[in-house]
C-alpha cells in the first residue's frame, strides 16, 4: 500500500515565514522612501558596498574566527563519508568540510551558495553524538546550505543595518538637504530609522527562528530519522550545561548559523533569541516522527 | 530550488529517475567488446532504511519478488547494512542483464511501497583487464552514471582512470556532467 507523501509538510511554518518576510519588506520600503526623500542615499551605497564585501569575503574570516580548519577525507573519513551520502540524498554538491578543535559541541554552515559552502563540526560534537545523531546534525547544516540561509539572512538584514547606521551616525550626515524644504529633516529620518531598526530586529529574530525550524524539518526529511536529530539536540543541550561559562566564546554574528545557540542558558526572552527553544524544536521533530510512523 | 522555495524553506526530496538504468545493459556490450571490462557478477542498490513498521516487511517482500523473477536464473539476493547505517540489497548473478533487471525490480518495489525518495544509488561491480576492481554508480536522484575506481590506500580514488572511462563510455551511457557530484561510496559491500 503506497504511503502518502505528506511527511514533512508544514504549511503553517511556511505561512509564518512568508508573512515575516513580507512585513520586513514593508518596513524596509518605508525606510527606503524616507532615505531617498532626504539626502542619505550615499550612506545607503556605502553600506551596500560593505555588505557586498561581507558576502564575498567573510567565509575564510568566519572559519578563522571559529578556530575551524578544513579537513581532507584522509583526516576525517567518517565525517566526509557521512556528508557525501547526505549530499546524494539531498541532491546537493558536496560542501567543504571543516573541523573546529573545541570541547563545546556545535556545528555550523557558512557560504553564500551551495557551490561555495563549508560545513563545520567541532571535535566536541563528534565525540558526544552517535553516528546517527551526528548525521542528523550535519543534515540540519546541509539544509541551511540548501536553503541559502546565509544569503537570505544577510540580505534580509541589509536595511536593518542601514537603519542602525543612520541612527548611530545620522547626526553627522544630517543636513544633506537642509536647503530643500520638501525633504524630511535629519531628525525625522533618524526617528524613522530607529523605529525601523527596532521592528526589523524583532522580525529578523523571528525569521531566524523560523529558518531553524525549517532546517530541522529539512534534516528530518533528508535523513528520514527525526528522532535522531531530537536526541542529538537533547544531548547537546545537556552537554552545554556542564561546560563552564568561560568556554562560550562564540561571536554574536555567527550565533544564527550554529545548530545550537552558544548562550542558550542566558536567553532573556524568546523574542531576542536567534534559535527557538529546545523544547519547541524537539516537539516539532516529534510531530514529524509521528507523521512518518503514522503514515506507515 | 526556486526563489519562493528558498524564501520559505520548502523542501522536496528528488524522486528517483529509474528509466536510464537500462542504458547499462547496452553499455555493457561496449565494455566487453571494446574496453576489456568484465562484469564481476555483482550489483547492489543502497537506500536509507526507515524505521517505520512497513519498511522491514517491504524489504522482505522485495527479496521474495526478486527471487521469484530470477527463478530460472541463479540470482542470489542478500540484504545487509553498511557502516553508515544505510541498507544494501546485493545481487549476485553471472548474467549481467539479469543483474540490471533485478536491480530495477528492487527499485520498483521500493518505489511502489512509497519509499522511492529513500533510494540513493545502484552500483555495478566490474573488473578491468588487469583484474582491478572498479564500479559504475547510478545516482537515482539525478538519473546519471559515474565511474568509481578505488585506488590503494584509505579513501583514495583513481581520478585519472575515472575521467578516462568517462571519455570512453560517455557516448553510450548518460554520465553525470558535474564532477562534484561523483560521490565516492566507501565500504561498498560488493
Amino acid at each position: 500500500m503506497p504511503r502518502p507523501t505528506s511527511f514533512g509538510k508544514d504549511t503553517g511554518l511556511q505561512v509564518r515565514m512568508t508573512f515575516t518576510i513580507f512585513l520586513l519588506g514593508l518596513v524596509y520600503a518605508a525606510l527606503i522612501g524616507v532615505i531617498f526623500a532626504s539626502g542619505y542615499t550615499p550612506l545607503l551605497i556605502i553600506v551596500a558596498v560593505m555588505f557586498l564585501v561581507q558576502i564575498f569575503a567573510s567565509d575564510k574570516l568566519a572559519l578563522h574566527a571559529m578556530g575551524a580548519r578544513e579537513v581532507s577525507p584522509q583526516e576525517a573519513p567518517q565525517l566526509h563519508a557521512m556528508v557525501e551520502r547526505l549530499c546524494v540524498q539531498a541532491n546537493l554538491p558536496k560542501p567543504k568540510i571543516a573541523v573546529a578543535n573545541t570541547p563545546m559541541p556545535n556545528a555550523f554552515a557558512i557560504g553564500r551558495s551551495p557551490k561555495n559552502a563549508t560545513v563545520c563540526a567541532t571535535t566536541g560534537i563528534m565525540d558526544l553524538l552517535s553516528p546517527a545523531e551526528l548525521e542528523g546534525v550535519m543534515a540540519h547544516e546541509l539544509t541551511h546550505v540548501q536553503n541559502r540561509d546565509v544569503m537570505v539572512m544577510t540580505i534580509a538584514s541589509f536595511f536593518a543595518a542601514v537603519a542602525s547606521y543612520i541612527v548611530q551616525f545620522g547626526f553627522f550626515f544630517g543636513g544633506g538637504s537642509s536647503d530643500d524644504d520638501d525633504g524630511p529633516g535629519a531628525a525625522v529620518v533618524i526617528l524613522v530609522s530607529l523605529v525601523v531598526y527596532v521592528v526589523s530586529f524583532l522580525l529578523l529574530q523571528a525569521l531566524s527562528r523560523y529558518r531553524e525550524f525549517a532546517a530541522d524539518r529539512g534534516a528530518a526529511i533528508i535523513t528520514g530519522r527525526p528522532s535522531a536529530l531530537a536526541s542529538a539536540l537533547m544531548r547537546i543541550s545537556s552537554g552545554m550545561e556542564r561546560i563552564p561559562q568561560r568556554d562560550l566564546r562564540a561571536s554574536e554574528d555567527m550565533a544564527a548559523f550554529y545548530i545550537f545557540p552558544p548562550h542558550a542558558k542566558n536567553s532573556l526572552m524568546n523574542l531576542f533569541s536567534t534559535h527557538p527553544p529546545m523544547e519547541k524544536r524537539i516537539a516539532a521533530l516529534s510531530r514529524l516522527e509521528s507523521q512518518l510512523q503514522g503514515a506507515a | 530550488m526556486g526563489l519562493f522555495d528558498i524564501l520559505t524553506g520548502k523542501r522536496k526530496l528528488a524522486r528517483p529517475a529509474p528509466d536510464r538504468l537500462f542504458a547499462m545493459s547496452t553499455a555493457n556490450i561496449t565494455f566487453e567488446t571494446e574496453l576489456g571490462l568484465r562484469s564481476a557478477g555483482r550489483a547492489g542498490i543502497v537506500f536509507q532504511a526507515l524505521a517505520t513498521a512497513d519498511f522491514d516487511q517491504l524489504v522482505t517482500d522485495m527479496v521474495e519478488v526478486v527471487k521469484g523473477i530470477s527463478d530460472d536464473s541463479d540470482t542470489e539476493v542478500t540484504s545487509q547494512d553498511d557502516d553508515y547505517g544505510y541498507r544494501w540489497i546485493v545481487l549476485r548473478d553471472p548474467d549481467f542483464d539479469d543483474l540490471v533487471v533485478g536491480i530495477n525490480a528492487v527499485s520498483g518495489a521500493i518505489e511502489a511501497g512509497g519509499y522511492g525518495d529513500r533510494l540513493l544509488c545502484a552500483v555495478f561491480a566490474f573488473q578491468n583487464s588487469a583484474g582491478r576492481p572498479l564500479y559504475f554508480i547510478y545516482n537515482y536522484k539525478r538519473g546519471s552514471f559515474y565511474p568509481f575506481v578505488p585506488a590503494g590506500g584509505a579513501q583514495q580514488r583513481d581520478s585519472e582512470s575515472e575521467l578516462r572511462l568517462k571519455a570512453q563510455i560517455g557516448a553510450e551511457l548518460p554520465i553525470e556532467a558535474e564532477l562534484e557530484r561523483w560521490f565516492p561510496l566507501w565500504g561498498i559491500p560488493i
